[in-house]
């Protein structure tokens, strides 16, 4: 007898991952020979590695949480639905599998699927091969051209759509999925990480990660690093050396406020996301001197993305402090009119490809096209609204949900 | 904005002087301190303002080898110039281009203020000033007018926003149709504290006059952002061979690929850092593309968008920028760079364009259309330009190769030739061959050696047409056989008993004139599916 | 002309509980220690953003060359952070803009560099005359050349290329050379400045390193041709035989490298001989990579 396990719904081997929200799973009989019934129970069971991720199994997306799930499936093949959760991160890609025992004579295994608990991590307890992943496979989409689209959606004549405006929090949220998509496409196994800018970093500011500052503030990077080879508008390298008296290392980022002060900013996303826009955010920035300091040059630099990846987790950590997922509830986000692309229900720019020809809010070009897409995930389509990028989670609507999670949020 | 059409061509085929000669012929200024000096010079002399002109195109050689920022300076020390010797209507378009397109403060504050010492303002004005504004508005940067090279910032440092400002309020009601833009822009909270008592006064200056202004009407004798060059095409023989690569590295002559059928042809470069010229360009040449296949016409129609920056922008690098702006790439539509032959290529379509060392320092938009010959029809530069338009034209010059092949007028020349070689020498040949030819009725008809210098010219003018032709298609054996042809019946005519000789000029005439003709046809006909 | 050290010091606390308003009214009070000023700073961008007037406060601050250095750094970074809120900024950056430039030519060097990184990143052209005016003349030069080239490196419009291939052939240093090498990396005629200095064993490890990099914008297939050459050459030093070995790695035809048998061979060689273990485990990992794509 044989089974298929599709995780996410999909047999894409690149859709074998999953979060802390609930997967879309399912599971068909393909060959039932030794089957004696109709129905053939399974059971679902993960195994993981020692250092693995690890997971657990619902019958439905609200459904309690067990280390192993029966399934009875008809030997007609029609498939049968499940939910897969992640409990602990990955380090590798499939690390974990899920097995399905029959539970007929001998017990045998009848499938094995094997996947990842994908999760966005803390920069500094990135293990060495996720770095060296993340890091070549960034270094490939730098060079692949496509990052372009990335640094020309973050330019000084594109910014009131992305800055100083409610829609900041969500224009940078589908900036940074539309990355991360576009990296895993190059190396599925890698989720965007992330700088704790209220924290020393000892492992990120190395010349094997994010580089060292030269003497004239031009990063350096080992032999070994493919960031080396990084080059953006036609200019070589990265220029960033933080602020006099500043040891990155060594001490969190001068003046940038803690977690716990950003979420003390306020409840409501009124009183959250303006003050947080300047500090921790706006700080985080300018404790350099080099691209990273100022608005049209900040994207050249990749630890720029680190940085962002932090304020988005803030924000995700924020909401499910508050509970504030539900764009119907007005807590959860600004009702107060603002140009289009900052409202609930606006499309956003770029990926709405709508430009001054025809709104004269709007840039004069649309760089990079429609949102990447997912094969872990319908959402949020090729236009994300804004609405979309607050229930990430899948937590009011599990079609929301866009498949990714912070590994404490 | 509706085209307005005068003189065709003044820009782009070399700025046309009232008065005195170009100005190319003075050496470099080697200084700032000279540039300013010579800038001056002829601000203060009425009759050298047509230099004044010449000076703001890009391919003026005082602009090589000038990085960006020294070409803004200097271009904006020109339009500042204007606005002391008033802008004439073939200045306007060069304020109305920087005003369009320009991101730079500098060069916008002071197109916006040349703008001000037009003759009078006019509603069509005022869309370009507001666009300006809107495009502008967060590169508020402080600038200085008082020197060149100037960034003193004391009480009289002005800026973008002011200037337009400025300028929307000089144009008073004529700028009500940006009325509502203006007004939103002032209720957006964005402007300074400074900036909004400017835009105040300029709201009621627009509204406050009772003064109807003339609805759209465009003022006289502003040139063309588009224009006809079709009394001035130019033989694409010179530029025949320059060599192209394309997007996937194939190599392809100019030739080969812009003979035989009309195309769209645009320039760009992926490090051009201002969104609202090449990117947008190459948008919307995609935009193009679409309209030309929701008429079928994009088998009928080529586009190509060349690179100024052939160095550079290589293959991959070229189809990553049309991929992600949707440009259709296939045998008929292409993103080509010269890989040789790029001078040529420069003077062919008179490149508005400059350079430090390899890299482009400033250029202008243009978009060509080109006839089956390869020979531009039609350009469109400066200003934004819109691409059902540009495909109207196009569609136009595809409709040229529609009109009858003029097989008449090599026959006519041919018989021309014959007659010349056996025109009667004497009133009894003459009678002769009228009776030959058996219009007895005829033969009154007196001798009339009057006819043969007509036919002579007549033979000649077939010679001319024949010898044009082939430069245009690059085929020169018909000219070699018609003039051979021509010169042989000449010397029968001295021969007076070379029957044979008259004959044989006879073959060779027709014989050249057919294959002249027949070739041109050929080139069209076996695209025409 | 050095950049004046500081001994690195404790990082300022966040303040906590202040507001934006009370926080300027600290950062603009000469009368607090310079470290209140500094932490004040913190939170004082908000308050900027209120009024015209707390604005200039803060420019005030930034221009006043009697406040203590610190003060008027941390100044300018917290207009930079108030710069970042583009929307809301909007009504105050022609202000900001004139006093980056009015400090660009300050007499601290500190602060000219600060203000004038700022004003490159805007592709600002009275910064680029600046920089450009210093590098051909020395006497004008508000900061050391290497800064320079640097911070015009930032426009690749700009005319310094002339200046920068002066500076390769005659650099006043080494760090000098190596921005210089940057600045060109964006001109494809550089291609065989390039080539020569990457295979030059004389030249710095930086140097080579950099040499490198540019060819993988300009010629990519240049250098996996020299990439490829240096590995196999048993002369050449392992840290140049390991960003060789990252350009081969990262950026090289697998199928190609799969049937090199001399190139693996080289890299086996690496792997067993190299002094560094990091060179080591790169090569190792490099050659697992192509088992396993051989598997595949």
């Amino acid at each position: 007898m044989k089974v298929e396990l599709q995780i996410n719904n999909t047999t894409n081997a690149n859709g074998r991952f999953v979060g802390w929200s609930p997967s879309p799973c399912r599971i068909r009989i393909t060959d039932p020979t030794g089957a004696t019934t109709q129905t053939v129970v399974v059971k679902l069971s993960a195994v993981s590695t020692a250092t693995g991720g690890a997971v657990v199994f619902r019958k439905t997306a609200a459904g309690t949480s067990s280390t192993t799930l029966d399934l009875s499936l008809p030997i007609n093949g029609a498939s049968v639905p499940f939910f897969v959760v992640g409990r602990k991160a990955s380090i590798s890609n499939g690390d974990v599998s899920i097995q399905a025992r029959a539970q007929i004579a001998n017990s045998p295994i009848v499938g094995v699927i094997r996947l990842m608990v994908r999760i966005r991590k803390n920069a500094e307890s990135l293990t060495t091969a996720e770095r060296d992943r993340f890091l070549a496979a960034f270094a490939s989409l730098n060079t692949s051209g496509r990052f372009q689209d990335f640094r020309d959606m973050h330019t000084l004549l594109s910014q009131p759509q992305a800055h100083g405006a409610k829609g900041f929090l969500p224009w940078h949220r589908s900036y940074l999925l539309d990355l991360e998509r576009e990296i895993q496409t190059i190396d599925p196994s890698v989720a965007l990480p992330y700088w704790r800018f209220d924290q020393p970093g000892p492992k990120l500011f190395t010349l094997d990660f994010m580089g060292v500052a030269g003497p004239t503030g031009t990063v350096q990077w080992s032999a070994t690093n493919p960031m080396q080879f990084w080059a953006t508008d036609s200019a070589l390298g990265v220029t960033r050396s933080p602020m006099a008296g500043w040891t990155p290392t060594t001490q969190p980022g001068p003046g940038v406020i803690t977690e716990a002060a950003t979420f003390a900013l306020g409840t409501t996303y009124v009183a959250f996301r303006f003050p947080m826009e300047l500090n921790p955010h706006g700080q985080a920035h300018t404790r350099w001197f080099g691209f990273i300091r100022s608005v049209p040059t900040a994207a050249k630099d990749p630890l720029f993305f680190l940085l962002h990846c932090n304020v988005d987790r803030l924000w995700a950590k924020w909401q499910r402090i508050n509970g504030r997922f539900d764009p119907a509830v007005a807590a959860s986000y600004d009702s107060a009119p603002a140009n289009p692309g900052h409202n609930l229900p606006d499309t956003m720019w770029p990926w709405n490809g709508i430009t001054n020809a025809t709104d004269p809010t709007r840039p004069p070009t649309a760089p990079g096209g429609g949102m990447a897409s997912s094969p872990c995930t319908t959402a949020p389509g090729t236009q994300p609204r804004v609405q979309q990028t607050l229930d990430y989670r899948g937590t009011i609507s599990a079609a929301s949900r866009l498949a990714f999670d912070y590994d404490d949020a | 904005m509706e085209v307005i059409t005068t003189a065709a061509g003044a820009d782009s085929r070399g700025a046309k002087s009232a008065g005195a000669a170009p100005f190319l012929a003075a050496p470099v200024p080697a200084s700032d301190e000279e540039f300013a000096e010579l800038v001056d010079t002829l601000v203060a002399d009425p009759n050298r303002h047509d230099q004044l002109t010449d000076l703001l195109r890009e391919n003026h050689p005082w602009y090589n080898e000038r990085g960006t920022a020294t070409v803004a300076q200097m271009r904006g020390w020109v339009l500042l110039g204007f606005a002391r010797t008033g802008v004439s209507d073939h200045a306007l378009l060069f304020v109305l281009e920087e005003l369009d397109t320009g991101i730079d403060p500098y060069l916008v504050a002071t197109a916006a203020c040349a703008l001000r010492s037009y003759a009078k303002p006019n509603p069509a004005l005022a869309p370009f000033v507001m666009r300006a504004l809107a495009q502008n508005r967060y590169r508020d940067d402080p600038v200085s007018f008082l020197a060149y090279a100037d960034y003193s910032l004391g009480p009289e440092a002005t800026s973008p926003v002011r200037e337009l400002l400025l300028t929307l309020a000089w144009l008073g009601p004529h700028a009500r149709t940006v009325l509502p833009e203006l007004e939103a822009t002032v209720k957006s909270g964005g402007l300074s504290k400074k900036a909004l008592v400017e835009a105040h006064r300029t709201l009621e200056a627009i509204r406050g006059s009772e003064e109807e202004p003339d609805c759209c009407k465009l003022p006289d004798g502003l040139i063309s952002k588009f224009s006809w060059a079709a009394k001035a095409r130019r033989s694409s023989e010179s530029i025949a061979s320059t060599v192209f690569e394309d997007q996937d590295g194939a190599g392809i002559t100019f030739n080969e690929f812009f003979q035989g059928r009309p195309s769209i042809v645009v320039f760009f470069y992926t490090r051009c850092d201002n969104p609202l010229k090449c990117s947008l360009t190459v948008t919307k040449l995609a935009r193009v593309q679409k309209l030309l296949e929701s008429r079928n016409l994009a088998e009928q129609i080529q586009t190509a968008a060349i690179t100024y920056d052939p160095a550079f922008d290589v293959a991959e690098r070229i189809r990553r920028y049309g991929e992600k702006r949707s440009v259709r790439m296939d045998a008929s539509h292409r993103m080509l760079r010269a890989t040789n032959g790029i001078d040529s290529l420069r003077q062919h379509f008179k490149l508005g364009v400059n350079f430090v060392e390899s890299l482009v320092n400033r250029h202008r938009l243009e978009v060509y259309v080109l006839d089956r010959n390869g020979r531009v029809a039609a350009s469109f530069e400066r200003l934004h330009w819109d691409e059902q338009e540009v495909v109207d034209r196009a569609i136009e010059v595809l409709a040229e190769r529609k009109k009858p092949a003029r097989i008449a007028t090599p026959m006519m020349g041919t018989l021309a030739s014959i007659a010349i070689a056996f025109f009667p020498k004497c009133p009894v040949c003459w009678a002769a061959y009228l009776s030959l030819l058996g219009v007895t009725g005829l033969i009154q008809v007196p001798y009339s050696p009057w006819l043969q210098p007509i036919l002579a010219v007549l033979m000649i003018a077939n010679i001319a047409s024949v010898w044009l032709r082939g430069r245009a298609t690059g085929r020169m054996i018909g000219p070699y056989l018609v003039t051979l042809g021509a010169l042989i019946i000449l010397a029968s005519r001295i021969n007076s008993s070379s029957l044979k000789l008259a004959a044989l000029g006879i073959v060779l005439t027709l014989a050249g004139s057919l294959l002249g003709v027949f070739t041109v046809q050929k080139s069209s006909a076996h695209l025409n599916f | 002309m050095t950049t004046k050290k500081r001994a690195s010091k404790k990082a300022a606390k966040a303040p906590k509980g202040m507001s934006a308003l009370a926080a300027l009214s600290v950062a603009t009070n000469a009368k607090k220690t310079t470290a209140e000023r500094v932490s004040a700073l913190a939170q004082a961008p908000e308050a900027v953003m209120k009024s015209d007037e707390n604005l200039q406060k803060l420019c005030d601050v930034v221009k006043n060359t009697d406040e203590p250095v610190e003060v008027r750094l941390e100044a300018i970074n917290a207009l930079a952070t108030a710069a970042f809120a583009v929307a809301t900024f909007e009504p105050y950056r022609n202000d900001y803009i004139a006093t980056l430039q009015e400090v660009a030519v300050d007499p601290n060097q500190e602060i000219r560099e600060s203000a004038l990184g700022l004003l490159a990143s805007e592709k600002n052209k009275f910064a680029q005359k600046k920089l450009l005016d210093g590098l051909k003349n020395p006497a004008k030069a508000l900061v050391p050349p290497e800064k320079a080239l640097q911070l015009l490196s930032y426009d690749v419009h700009t005319e310094a290329y002339a200046v920068a291939r002066d500076i390769i052939s005659n650099s006043p240093n080494e760090l000098a050379k190596q921005e210089a090498m940057r600045l060109l990396a964006a001109d494809p005629n550089s291609t065989k400045l390039f080539e020569k200095l990457l295979r030059d064993k004389d030249e710095t490890r930086e140097v080579r390193q950099v040499a490198a990099s540019a060819l993988n914008s300009l010629a990519p297939q240049k250098l996996q041709e020299h990439a490829r050459e240096m590995l196999l050459d048993d002369s050449e030093y392992e840290d140049i035989q390991a960003t060789s070995l990252s350009a081969v790695k990262q950026f090289g035809d697998d199928e190609e490298v799969a049937k090199d048998k001399a190139l693996l061979k080289s890299v086996n060689r690496l792997s067993a001989d190299a002094k560094s273990s990091k060179y080591k485990k790169s090569a190792k990992d490099f050659l697992a990579m192509v088992a396993e794509k051989e598997e595949k």
